[in-house]
């Protein structure tokens, strides 16, 4: 109950409305008992502030927008960071790697099977050589008319194009290897001339022999006219061998000279045992193949390690 | 709290939560961060804050962080620089109202606080107590004793006139 020990506690209670409707009615009942009262009760009321009108700057940086406030995926945002690449360098991305390799090795395949066509395109026309000389061998057989050891001599070319025409069976044949057998048939074709030199000046000897003998049981011819006239016959078949041996060498240059049809042979791509070559190395097809398995297999272990 | 219940927060309460700092730490610049940070705290709790609580939340925050502040830069002892915010409370232009918030600017941020939060923002006992960490009573007898201090300023002055 309100008194005039606690009735500014009531007051105070009063303005600060933390009075029931009661306790309010109370107070301003024990106001009006006496005016000194009435004056405490509006100085207290008097202490009582008003909110004046200040208002915050800048309020509108407080509020949210959540549309403002969105955020972009990381994986997002990383997908557009950039990075500049060095000037004069050329940066090995793995596509760009695969892509070089790939055109190295269609490189290296395409130069190979072009060497690969220029071989046996060689070998077809060792073919078409070798019968020619069997041919040109044959006429000078015909016109020379000389003895046996001539003939044998004549064969050894073809011996060789036989060797040639089967080494092109195999159709392995480098093309160093060849040309030095073409080297070897025209030596060959050149030592039997001098063999041929030989073989006649032997038979000159057996013939002189003979004449000798022939002038010592025959008693009576003269013996100088005998023996130029020996000497002038093998001088004769000196002569001839010699310009058979050149009548075959010119021969040999103009089917040098013959433009010879080109013939494709096929490649069996299966085949376990074929060589490629490259330039002057010659690979086995296995290695090959085993080299740019192993060159493939350590790509994607590269690509494997980067990913990781 | 939705984000627009939150800006219909900083409509409502922003400015109360303003002046009530400003009135204690008579710095524009401290009273925009702390009105700041503690609407920074509403939104990032705004899943816990009910809309209905949301303005003692920020009385709360805003309150214990101009605290924090003061004990920083030692500035528990006020001084008078409160009067250059004069003209804008003001409530007449008597000398009796100059005096009453000189009054005002001599209590302890405890009493001032309580005063303002009582007579600018309408806080009941409770609701100060929770904001200020304060029992009902405490805080009834701490807003008291602050009204007698400034009723007794008032009367000596009128006093001294008459």
């Amino acid at each position: 109950m309100i008194n005039k020990n606690n009735y500014e506690t009531y007051f105070m209670s009063y303005i600060d409305n933390e009075l029931n409707a009661a306790e309010r009615a109370a107070v301003e009942a024990f106001v009006l008992t006496d005016s000194k009262y009435a004056e405490e009760l509006a100085l207290f009321d008097k202490t009582k502030l008003h909110a004046p009108n200040i208002e915050m700057e800048d309020k509108i940086f407080l509020y949210r927008f959540p549309e403002m406030e969105a955020s972009l995926d990381i994986d997002f945002k990383k997908s557009l960071y950039k990075k500049e690449a060095p000037v004069g360098k050329i940066i090995f991305t793995p596509n760009l790697m695969r892509a070089s390799f790939a055109i190295a090795a269609m490189l290296i395949l395409f130069i190979g099977l072009q060497l690969f066509k220029s071989e046996s395109n060689i070998v077809e026309s060792n073919i078409v050589k070798s019968t020619l000389k069997d041919k040109t061998a044959l006429a000078i057989t015909n016109n020379s008319s000389i003895n046996s050891k001539q003939t044998e001599n004549t064969i050894l070319p073809n011996e060789v194009n036989e060797a040639a025409i089967n080494k092109n069976s195999t159709a392995v044949l480098s093309r160093l290897a060849i040309s030095k057998k073409i080297n070897n048939a025209k030596f060959t074709i050149a030592e039997s001339a001098t063999t041929n030199q030989a073989g006649f000046e032997d038979q000159a000897i057996v013939n002189n022999n003979m004449n000798t003998n022939i002038i010592n049981t025959t008693e009576g011819l003269s013996q100088t006219s005998r023996e130029n006239e020996n000497n002038n016959k093998l001088t004769a078949k000196f002569n001839q061998t010699q310009i058979s041996s050149t009548a075959l060498e010119t021969m040999a240059n103009e089917e040098e000279k013959i433009i010879l049809p080109t013939n494709y042979k096929e490649i069996d791509t299966e085949e376990e045992d074929r060589t490629i070559n490259i330039g002057m190395i010659e690979i086995d097809g296995a290695a090959f193949r085993g080299i740019t398995r192993k060159f493939s297999a350590l790509l994607k272990r590269n690509k494997i390690d980067k990913e990781k | 709290m939705t984000d627009l219940e939150f800006n219909i927060c900083v409509d409502d309460y922003s400015d109360g939560v303003y002046r009530f700092i400003l009135k204690i730490s008579k710095n524009k610049e401290d009273a925009r961060d702390i009105v700041q940070t503690a609407f920074e705290k509403l939104w990032v709790n705004r899943e816990k804050v009910e809309t209905l609580k949301a303005k003692s939340y920020l009385f709360t925050v805003a309150y214990h962080l101009m605290i924090d502040q003061l004990r920083k830069e030692s500035k528990i002892i006020m001084t008078d620089s409160f009067d250059e915010n004069a003209n804008a409370i003001t409530q007449g232009s008597s000398e009796l109202k100059q005096l009453l918030l000189e009054a005002i600017n001599n209590l302890n941020p405890t009493q001032k606080s309580l005063i303002l939060l009582k007579d600018y923002e309408g806080y009941s006992y409770q609701e100060i107590g929770e904001i200020m960490q304060l029992s009902e009573s405490q805080v009834k007898v701490y807003l008291h004793r602050a009204r007698l201090i400034l009723k007794n300023k008032l009367t000596h002055v009128e006093k001294m006139s008459a």
